[in-house]
């Protein structure tokens, strides 16, 4: 079953085609690779889910109800969460206010009212501990490692109980120690029906972790399915090493 | 004991200064506009409080239960009608177009009220408190106590409520609020409402302080605008901070040399900090972190 289908979406900067009728599906509940050459479109992709990019045309959709163009609040309010390749976290707040900022979703009356309720406090507090990163609660997140700040941005995510998140190039800049928390945190979230499609550069971190693989090439969708089926298809390789992909591929 | 009479009433009357000063800082570090409209939106604010004071007869502090309210209004009016339509290049449009609302409404008060100068002269205003040798004019006692009940409640709404967290939040990552489902809108268009309801604040005692028209923008909104350079665009506390320290400095400076080289004097100071400090007093090198 898909969770996010999107169909022929085009997106062009002046003469540059970043989407150029990409059309893919990417399955509920599943962990979803998206992998491709530099410049293939993942990260316009994302920016067009979840609203940061408006697509020229296509359609995005949510388990059947159109998302195309929605604003990245109200994306969010549908339950899509999404992690960019540069970490953006709250600099100036601590890291347990960081978490509470993302707990949106429970509306405007809820902010209006006073401070965060005891039940809140102890879900931030859950959320923390899920990622480890609970003895840091009142630190700066400014002051934050840039892996620790991975994790905090991973945190606020989680916080709004997402049902799908998106995780551009989780594995950068970070350390293999780190890395395989980051793996196990999301096959946890995964075992509790949270679906991720996740852009990586790093193979090996794809391969072992996603049920699915989508290859993208020069701005549409080249192939897709288990692991050891892209990894093997020559078109696949054809794409990475730049020789481009043989027709009807 | 004149100095001390300067320190004085450089602070009192910095204290409205700063209520101006704070909601163009705010303005700036949400939406990163350099509202070139708050001079004049001052001005609207002291108007208003005048017409109601001449016409109604309602003192300019209880006005403030109609003008505040009013001032948001337009606030969040100039948001959603002239701000969120911008679609490219929105900073440097937002600037224009806030330049522009700046001119027109010059333009509309100059029509309505002419260029006569005015003042809201209520019975207190020529009216002080004196201990010892030193004197407290009442206006400007008053004016600093709505002053400190004003800038209270914005630090309580800022950092004693969600909603000012998420405003804080998306001062520091418009980008990553938006992530979590922050909707920057809703929060420009109320932090505009709020920058422009001080202004309105900061006008009533101004108008009662100050014989005015519209054209006195210009000299307000230089003022403003060094008072928040000095103590770091984006930066409340640097808003307060500075807004005290340049009228100390122009009344010390009247007081021991001459009231001609005051506002010189500040803007040398201003200028010395700058080489020191780029960012200003509080300002930070990287506002945004991305």
């Amino acid at each position: 079953m898909s969770v996010i289908q999107v169909t022929d979406l085009k997106k062009s900067y002046g003469g540059i085609h970043a989407l150029s009728g990409c059309s893919m599906t990417f399955e509920d509940k599943a962990i979803n690779g998206l992998i491709g050459p530099n410049g293939s479109g993942k990260t316009t992709l994302f920016n067009v889910i979840t609203g940061y990019e408006t697509a020229d045309s296509g359609q995005v959709s949510l388990r059947g109800q159109d998302i195309t163009n929605a604003k990245p609040d109200e994306v969010f309010e549908q339950g899509i969460g999404r992690t960019f390749q540069i970490t953006r976290i709250f600099p100036r707040l601590t890291v347990l206010e960081n978490v509470h900022v993302a707990a949106q979703r429970q509306g405007f009356v809820a902010q209006a009212r006073g401070w965060d309720s005891a039940a809140e406090r102890e879900r931030a507090m859950e959320v923390l501990e899920f990622v480890g990163l609970a003895r840091l609660a009142p630190e700066i997140a400014g002051d934050l490692s840039y892996g620790q700040q991975k994790l905090l941005e991973f945190a606020f995510i989680t916080m709004a109980r997402p049902s799908v998140i998106l995780l551009d190039e989780p594995a950068g800049g970070v350390n293999p120690s780190l890395l395989r928390h980051i793996s196990d945190r999301i096959r946890a979230l995964n075992s509790e029906g949270v679906t991720f499609i996740i852009v990586e550069h790093d193979m090996e971190f794809v391969m072992r972790l996603c049920d699915q693989v989508l290859v993208m090439h020069q701005g549409s969708a080249l192939t897709s399915g288990p692991p050891e089926q892209v990894r093997s298809d020559p078109a696949v390789l054809e794409a990475y090493l730049g020789t481009g992909p043989k027709e009807g591929s | 004991m004149l100095i001390l009479q300067a320190i004085i009433d450089g602070i009192l009357i910095g204290g409205f200064y700063a209520l101006m000063a704070a909601g163009l800082t705010l303005v700036f570090g949400v939406m990163e506009i350099v509202n070139f409209a708050q001079g004049i939106l001052v001005v609207l604010g002291a108007y208003l409080s005048y017409a109601l004071y001449s016409h109604l007869h309602i003192d300019p502090f209880l006005g403030l239960l109609i003008t505040l309210p009013a001032m948001f209004l337009v606030g969040v009016v100039i948001y959603w009608t002239m701000i969120k339509p911008i679609r490219r290049d929105r900073v440097i449009m937002s600037l224009l177009t806030m330049f522009a609302v700046g001119t027109v409404i010059e333009g509309i008060l100059d029509l309505i009220f002419t260029s006569n100068l005015v003042q809201t002269t209520t019975s207190y205003v020529n009216s002080s408190v004196q201990i010892g040798s030193l004197i407290f004019p009442e206006i400007y006692l008053y004016s600093f106590a709505m002053a400190v009940v004003l800038l209270s409640a914005l630090y309580w709404l800022l950092y004693r409520t969600k909603f000012g967290r998420n405003l804080r939040a998306a001062m520091q990552n418009p980008t990553a609020a938006r992530m979590v489902g922050i909707d920057i809108d809703r929060i420009s268009a109320f932090t505009l409402g709020i920058g422009v309801s001080l202004a309105a604040a900061g006008g009533m005692v101004f108008g009662s302080t100050n014989s005015f028209d519209a054209a006195s923008s210009y000299d307000l909104i230089s003022r403003l605008l060094a008072i928040v350079i000095f103590g770091g665009f984006g930066s409340l506390s640097g808003a307060l901070v500075a807004s005290i320290v340049m009228l100390v400095i122009e009344d010390v400076v009247a007081v021991v040399w001459s009231p001609t080289w005051g506002q010189t004097t500040f803007y040398l100071v201003l200028i010395l900090v700058l080489l020191v400090r780029p960012q200003g007093l509080f300002g930070r090198t990287a506002v945004r972190a991305q």
